[in-house]
Order: C-alpha cells, then sequence, then structure tokens
C-alpha cells in the first residue's frame, strides 16, 4: 500500500468528492492549516476554482451557508480552521444543521460537513487548544468523526460525502503531517465501526484521534512488562461503536478510555459509562479514564505538558487498572 | 413598477383574507385546545407575504421566521396540514416534531423555518448560494424582521450574500412599535442604511399596500434573476395591536370585511388601527372604488376562504397524535 500524510489523505478524499460530485463545494482556505502540510491543498484549487470559495471570516454566516445549500441541494465542505472559531456558529450547527432532519419531520437533509482541528498543538495557550466533540455529541443529530491515520481520514470523509446528514469532522492539529499506508485509489469506510489497531489480550485501551498514537507507544512499552493491551479506535463519536468496544472488554476484562479533551462529560465518559451499563460483569477491575484535567490550556510550555494526555499517563493508569 | 391585473388583484386579496382567515381560526383552536403552543401571528403583514409569495416562481426559496404562518400560507401550503402541525399532530407538515416555530413545506420552498432570531437568514444565503452554484435562475427569500438586524448574523449574511453576488431577496417586514419596547434597536438612522453600506441596494415600501410590495418584489425580482445581484426591501408596517410578547390577545377580533365599504363598522379602542393600516381592509377598499372588485365579489372570497377554513380546522382536529414510541426517531436519514 502506498504512504500519504493526513493532510494529503484529506486533500484525496475532497478530490475524489469533487470529481464524483458536481454538489460538491467547499467554504474556506487552508485546509490543510499554515503549517508544512500547508501547500498540500493546492492542487484542489487550481483544478476546481469555481466550486472554492474563500470566504470573510465569518463563522456564523459559513456554517448557515453550509447547512441551507446543503438543503438546497449542494455537498458543502465548510473548513473553520481552528475548532474554537466554530463556537462563533455553535447556533448555526446545533440548532439548524444538528436539527434540521429531525425538525422537518423527515422532510430535509443537510449534508454539510464542517471541518475542524481540535487539539493541543503546542502553545495554543486556552483559546487554541480546545477538543469540543463532546460538546457536539451532547447535541442530537451530527455525526462526529476522529480519524486517526491517513487511511481512516480518507474512507471515513469519503463516506460521509455520501451520507445526508450534518458531519462534523475533527482533524487533531498534530495529526496532519503523520504518515501512514492507504489504499490505492479511491475507497470507503463505514461510520460507526470500530477498528482494533493492536491486538491485545490483557486490557482494552480505547482511545480516539492523536490519542490512539500515545495508546499505541503506551501499549508498546507495556508489552516490554508483559501487558498485551489492545488498542481499540472507534473512529467516530457518533455514531459510537458500543458493541465493538465491549466486544473487547469482555475479552479483556479490563479498559481505560483516553481522550484529549476536558474530563467531564467527555467522549471518553461516554464510553466508560456505556461499558459499564453493557459490560459490567466483565470487568475485573474499575475502569479508568485519561483525559485533560477541567482546566483551561496554558501557554507555557510545562504546564501544557502536565495537562496533556500521554503515552506515559496511560501506562500509569493502565498499571493501576492492572493492580485491580 | 407593475400593477397587478383584475384578476391578480383578486387573487392577491384572496391571498391576504386567506391568511388572515388562518391566524383567526389559530386563535380559536387556541382558545379551544391547550396544548397548542405560543404562536406569532401574521395578522397585519398580510399585504407582504401575499405579494411576495405570489411574485415567486416554483423553484424559488423562502426562509421564514416564528412569524412564519403567513409566508406557508401565502405559498398555498395546505392550511390543513399546517394547522396539524401548529396542533402537533401526525398530520402536521412537519409530522408534529417542529410545531408552529418550525413548519416546513420542501415542496413549497420551505427548507425550514428557524425560531431563532437571525437563524434563518443565514440559511437563506446558503439556498442562494445553491441557486448560483446550479445555475437555475431561482432566487432565495429572506424574510425576517427588523430584530433580526439586531444580531450580529445579519450583517455576515448581508456581507456574504454581496460579496458572492448572490440571488437573495431580503425582504425584512419592519412592524416596529406601538407603544411597546421596539423590535429593533438599531444605531443606525435607517434599516436601509445597513445593507446600502455593504452595496446592497434597499428600498422601503409602505408594507400595507399591498399593491406597492406586488410592484416592488416583482421588480426586486426580476432584477435579481437577470443580474444575480442580491437586493433588499424594507417594508413598513405598524404593529397590530394584537401583538404580545408571550401570546397573542385578539383586540382587533374577528375581521369583518364589510368595514371596507362600511368605516362606520369600525368601532373600539383599536379603530385607528383598524381603518389605517389592516392591509386587507385597505385593499378591499381601495379595489371596490377603482371597480375592480364588488362587494359581492369581496364576499364570496370571503365565504371561499371561510369553507377552506372549516376544512382545514376538520383536517387538523381529526388527526391523532404522533406515536410516542417515535419521539426519538428520524435524528439522521
Amino acid at each position: 500500500m502506498p504512504t500519504k500524510s493526513f493532510a494529503q489523505a484529506l486533500v484525496d478524499a475532497l478530490a475524489y468528492s469533487l470529481a464524483g460530485d458536481a454538489a460538491v463545494t467547499i467554504i474556506g482556505r487552508g485546509l490543510t492549516g499554515h503549517g508544512p502540510e500547508a501547500d498540500a491543498e493546492r492542487a484542489l484549487y487550481d483544478k476546481y476554482a469555481d466550486r472554492i470559495l474563500d470566504p470573510p471570516t465569518s463563522e456564523g454566516v459559513m456554517a448557515s451557508v453550509g447547512t441551507g445549500a446543503a438543503m438546497a441541494g449542494l455537498r458543502p465542505f465548510v473548513h473553520f480552521g481552528t475548532a474554537a472559531f466554530a463556537f462563533e456558529a455553535v447556533n448555526q450547527i446545533v440548532n439548524e444543521a444538528g436539527n434540521a432532519h429531525y425538525m422537518s419531520g423527515g422532510q430535509v437533509t443537510a449534508p454539510v460537513i464542517y471541518h475542524l482541528f481540535h487539539g493541543i498543538r503546542g502553545g495554543g495557550g486556552p483559546q487554541h487548544s480546545h477538543s469540543p466533540q463532546a460538546m457536539y455529541a451532547n447535541a442530537a443529530g451530527l455525526q462526529i468523526l476522529l480519524p486517526a491515520s491517513p487511511a481512516d481520514m480518507q474512507g471515513l470523509l469519503r463516506t460521509a460525502f455520501k451520507s445526508n446528514n450534518p458531519t462534523l469532522l475533527f482533524s487533531h492539529t498534530k495529526l496532519l503531517g503523520v504518515t501512514g499506508a492507504v489504499p490505492e485509489g479511491d475507497f470507503a469506510i463505514p461510520l460507526g465501526v470500530a477498528e482494533v489497531k493492536r491486538k491485545g489480550k490483557d486490557i482494552t485501551i480505547v482511545a480516539t484521534s492523536l490519542m490512539v498514537h500515545e495508546a499505541l507507544r503506551a501499549a508498546a512499552t507495556l508489552s516490554a512488562e508483559n501487558i498485551e493491551a489492545e488498542v481499540v479506535d472507534p473512529r467516530t463519536a457518533v455514531p459510537l461503536d458500543r458493541a465493538g468496544i465491549c466486544e473487547s472488554v469482555r475479552r479483556t476484562g479490563r479498559l481505560v478510555v483516553v481522550d484529549e479533551a476536558n474530563l467531564t462529560c467527555s467522549i471518553a465518559s461516554e464510553i466508560a459509562a456505556s461499558v459499564a451499563e453493557q459490560a459490567f460483569a466483565s470487568l475485573k477491575a474499575p475502569i479508568l479514564r485519561v483525559a485533560r484535567p477541567d482546566a483551561p490550556v496554558a501557554f507555557s510550555p510545562p504546564l501544557e505538558k502536565a495537562v496533556t494526555p500521554s503515552a506515559d499517563k496511560i501506562v500509569a493508569a493502565v498499571r493501576k487498572v492492572m493492580r485491580g | 413598477m407593475r400593477i397587478p391585473t383584475k384578476d391578480e388583484a383578486a387573487a392577491l386579496l384572496e391571498r391576504m383574507l386567506t391568511m388572515r382567515r388562518f391566524e383567526e381560526l389559530v386563535i380559536h383552536m387556541a382558545g379551544k385546545h391547550k396544548d397548542i403552543g405560543r404562536n406569532h401571528l401574521y395578522i397585519g403583514h398580510e399585504a407582504v407575504g401575499a405579494a411576495a409569495m405570489m411574485a415567486l416562481e416554483t423553484g424559488d426559496l423562502a426562509y421564514t421566521t416564528h412569524r412564519n404562518h403567513g409566508h406557508l400560507i401565502g405559498r398555498g401550503v395546505d392550511p390543513g396540514k399546517a394547522l396539524a402541525e401548529i396542533m402537533g399532530r401526525a398530520g402536521g407538515l412537519n409530522g408534529g416534531r417542529g410545531g408552529t416555530w418550525h413548519i416546513a413545506d420542501k415542496a413549497k420552498g420551505f427548507h425550514s423555518t428557524s425560531a431563532m432570531v437571525g437563524g434563518s437568514i443565514g440559511l437563506a444565503i446558503g439556498g442562494g448560494l445553491a441557486c448560483k452554484q446550479q445555475k437555475r435562475s431561482r432566487v432565495s427569500v429572506a424574510l425576517f424582521g427588523d430584530g433580526v438586524l439586531d444580531e450580529g448574523i445579519s450583517y455576515e449574511a448581508l456581507n456574504f450574500a454581496s460579496l458572492y453576488q448572490l440571488p437573495v431577496l431580503f425582504l425584512c417586514e419592519n412592524n416596529a412599535k406601538t407603544g411597546q419596547r421596539p423590535s429593533s434597536m438599531l444605531a443606525a438612522n435607517h434599516l436601509t442604511d445597513v445593507p446600502q453600506a455593504l452595496r446592497i441596494a434597499g428600498l422601503v415600501v409602505d408594507g400595507a399596500d399591498a399593491e406597492a410590495v406586488h410592484g416592488a418584489v416583482h421588480d426586486a425580482l426580476e432584477r435579481i434573476r437577470r443580474d444575480g445581484v442580491p437586493l433588499f426591501i424594507e417594508a413598513k408596517l405598524e404593529r397590530w395591536p394584537g401583538s404580545h410578547q408571550l401570546k397573542p390577545e385578539f383586540t382587533t377580533g374577528i375581521t369583518d370585511v364589510a368595514m371596507a365599504w362600511q368605516p362606520e363598522r369600525i368601532t373600539g379602542a383599536y379603530a385607528v388601527w383598524i381603518r389605517k393600516h389592516d392591509p386587507i381592509l385597505r385593499y378591499a377598499a381601495s379595489l371596490i372604488e377603482r371597480g375592480q372588485l364588488t362587494r359581492d365579489s369581496v364576499l364570496a372570497i370571503d365565504a371561499r376562504v371561510t369553507a377552506r377554513m372549516q376544512e382545514a380546522q376538520a383536517f387538523a382536529e381529526s388527526s391523532p397524535y404522533p406515536d410516542a414510541a417515535d419521539a426519538a426517531s428520524g435524528v439522521f436519514a
């Protein structure tokens, strides 16, 4: 399989979507960030200038243009950049896009995709380090994609473009340059299907987005201690593959959930609650969550590092769960 | 400015009267059925909605607000299904999932009614973008009250429409204040100063003058279709005295169309509004005076409309409530 970056996988999924459907329209620039991957988007603009808008800094109307145009037959991909910027558009995303299908009694669909860069990027400080995916999961009607690999980015995004529901695509800023094997050509990955990223028999670690990579690093360290961790990546928070997660927990009997968001009401919280409800009898020890403390992310590097979930913190949590 | 033909004038009056009789039915039903929600009635706005909806073509899109009943009924949405929705019944347009605030009828170009102040103006820009990208000469109409210009998204929406030259008609129904708190508080001298600052031409029209609105909207739509530019119309209205924050009060009573030719029948505390600002009585009087309609033909129109409302009531009241087992279904397509 060829190897490509996460950013290139995003661009390739957009290119296939633009080529395959004249209704696909992109609203936003800087799709692949402003770092080393910034130029990856250029090929799209050269070929599809008439279907790519470079909008004013108006997140509210960008979001509602996406929803309104989707209701009227387009398939917009709206790029917000940093996830916090979309706080300006929460009413449009939650109250218009998320409600549209239900509220109209199924008359209308709003197949818009919103793209947000989430996570602790290094120096982002309190306003540019958010991982707000759980806030949107708490509002009904929004599909939430959390790809951790280039293949997942490309495959999940292709599915989102064929779906008739509004979708939030969260890309961790630190994933943009990550490379990985990606199948040749066009392919799709269904939503709501977790992937076992590493097999293991002793404990299940469920992680999303960048945290999948931290979990895999933790699993390598633990392997040297004869603890074989299974790393499960749900890949989408909505729909959430509760059955797939519980299946792994039933085999291992132990669970650590990792999330870069604030601990309270995070995706990790939802996963822990679901396992407690559905697979409690299989648990040999209490579930632990590794997430950020409920505090803003400070600018100062040692403060930022102190709150960032990492392989070391996951290893410590796993050791604690293994002790029972 | 385009003047309606005799037939168009009769049709325009009939639409206005249909809107009025529908709202009177809503008030009647709200008294009869305690579970009916809060309603923002369209009484007093009929000239704007009827003229604008009549000027639209099939395929044009319209986005409305919490004061949506008139727009929907004015565009020919089934009043029985609209009333059933307001009553939360299974036979409602949205199957009871929206209620008065969110009535949608996709087949009639109403994809969504947003009850957030400023919720629908942005959706209308999205509709305009779709019209432009799909290269059909369709128009997207943003229907909203003056209070929407208090919201920041209005400025984003106007700017976006102007930058991309989208085929959008901004139709603002300014129902100002009548002794209460004003419905908008703008530092600008005139509402049309706002779009004009963003290079969107704006004009002001008397919102109680059906033919003035008809002409203004018709000309605007023609220009939008031809030139692909956004335009702004402010329709100035005197607020209906029954319009209150919590629940409408039926201050002016059931409309007596004979007041159009027998003004001595107008009495009571709200006589000034009825005499000067009721757009239906004003238009009926004008059509009779100009010999375009007779008193009998006005009464015949009213009888036809009233019969339709009786059918609508029978449909809505006989429609069952939705199955509670489905309350959480249909979130995703």
